[in-house]
């Protein structure tokens, strides 16, 4: 009986410590699944994960383009022609003037309205920020000419651009890949709607949109 | 004989009460370690595919911009050939190479400043906002106020700021053009009118933004000036393709 006994109380520890590593094994796993998870996850969530992705993939295609055209510009000058380096020198001085705001511009591009009341410096820098995220290539506000050179400042009587007073409402040019500003211009809109300091905001979009001014260069002082 | 029957049919009906809740169990524990344990390893899977992904766009485009530094020296070493070949050409790479100065394209060097910001800690009571965090509205605020203060070139962690130069990102990421996200600590470095710079940084009215973020959230910024700073030229694409002159 005791023999009989003592084997019946031992199957029991054994099924007793067979649950209990298992439950060990899975509490383990669990543990150690969720804190893989945690470390993996700190720092960036899939949605800026999915972001980035977006960003650098169109990074990329803008730069393989621009490896098109320098490798395209290296050929032209490799032929060893003066009219092809003087043809290569001048689509470049053409090129670099209009990134610089120094002539002017047309092409597709979208017209933002912007009536309000108290805005500020900074809601314009914001605003022209956001528009050169959303591929814009030259851009004026009230016939001022922008690029990121040109001081946008809060002074007493209102925003001033390089030293000139712009009054609201303001009217945003945007020229650019038309779509994609598009797409800028709806979703700012929608927000500055949302700002109690703003009565109206508006944009259009615009098949050849022309752009006037120009920025005066300024000489380097400091740096060579 | 009755009562050993009786005994029997409990015995065996208890053995299956215990085999059915066993059997309860263990479906109940393979659906919690279904629903625990693979999702999560699912979600890891996806989120280390996705990492993966962003490295290899990463390294992908840091051999563009590689390649296109070393095209544009190139460039201008076949350029400087042909100007020594004619007037009218040196002429033209004369007005081209100041264009270059002034978009970023080259390199530049001079007096400036050196702006350091990096991250704060989380306030207690933060509730999952980043205000702890160097965003990239910090560096736009930043280079809008060095280039209202007289500067004449900027580089961001070794990215130069172009005319055409754009801003974003999400939480502590800063996007700089075609470049990839960089994050605290970030250095700027400004090179100009030094003193006007110095004064502007130093003025408790300006960046009003990160300045309440330093009371609130210990963010750190901190400026000196450089009596020679050296900046990198630009090395990404300078987009005009939709833009015809007139």
């Amino acid at each position: 009986m005791s023999a009989r006994y003592r084997n019946r109380a031992g199957g029991r520890v054994l099924g007793v410590w067979l649950i209990a590593l298992l439950v060990a094994l899975v509490a383990t796993v669990q543990i150690r699944s969720q804190v893989e998870v945690e470390r993996s996850f700190a720092g960036t969530d899939t949605a800026s994960l999915a972001f980035l992705i977006d960003n650098l993939h169109r990074a990329n295609d803008s730069l393989q383009a621009e490896t098109a055209d320098l490798t395209q510009r290296q050929l032209t000058l490799q032929s060893g022609s003066d009219t092809a380096a003087d043809q290569v020198l001048t689509d470049e001085a053409t090129r670099l003037r209009a990134a610089e705001g120094l002539v002017p511009v047309h092409g597709p591009g979208v017209v933002l309205v912007v009536s309000a009341a108290g805005l500020q410096a900074l809601d314009l820098q914001d605003a022209l920020n956001n528009l050169a995220v959303g591929g814009a290539e030259a851009m004026s506000v009230n016939d001022r000419r922008v690029v990121l050179g040109v001081p946008v400042q809060q002074t007493p009587g209102g925003v001033t651009i390089g030293g000139v007073q712009v009054q609201p409402p303001w009217t945003i040019s945007a020229i650019g890949d038309a779509n994609r500003l598009a797409q800028a211009a709806d979703l700012m809109t929608q927000q500055m709607r949302a700002d109690r300091r703003v009565r109206q905001a508006t944009y259009r979009v615009e098949a050849d949109l022309v752009i006037r001014a120009i920025v005066t260069e300024r000489p380097f002082v400091y740096g060579s | 004989m009755r009562e050993n029957g009786v005994m029997s049919r409990r015995r065996v009906g208890s053995i299956f009460v215990v085999a059915a809740v066993a059997l309860a169990t263990g479906f109940l524990v393979a659906g919690q370690v279904k629903v625990q344990l693979l999702t999560p390893s699912n979600q890891v899977a996806r989120y280390q595919a996705l990492v993966r992904s962003v490295q290899e766009l990463e390294a992908s485009n840091a051999q563009s911009r590689l390649k296109i530094a070393v095209l544009r020296s190139q460039i201008d070493a076949l350029e400087a050939a042909a100007a020594q070949r004619s007037a009218a050409t040196q002429a033209l790479q004369s007005q081209v190479a100041d264009l270059r100065l002034h978009a970023g394209l080259t390199p530049l060097h001079g007096p400036g400043v050196e702006i350091d910001i990096a991250n704060g800690v989380p306030g207690a009571d933060s509730g999952g906002e980043v205000g702890y965090l160097v965003n990239f509205k910090d560096v736009q605020d930043l280079v809008n106020l060095l280039v209202a203060n007289g500067a004449e070139g900027i580089a961001v962690n070794g990215r130069r700021i172009t005319p055409l130069s754009a801003f974003s990102g999400s939480g502590g990421q800063v996007i700089i053009d075609q470049g990839p996200p960089v994050s605290a600590p970030i250095m700027v470095l400004a090179v100009g009118d030094r003193l006007r710079m110095e004064a502007a940084l130093g003025d408790p009215s300006g960046l009003p933004d990160i300045r309440a973020r330093e009371v609130q959230y210990q963010l750190q910024i901190s400026f000196r000036g450089r009596p020679d700073l050296a900046l990198p030229a630009y090395d990404s694409s300078l987009d005009t393709r939709h833009v015809g002159t007139l």
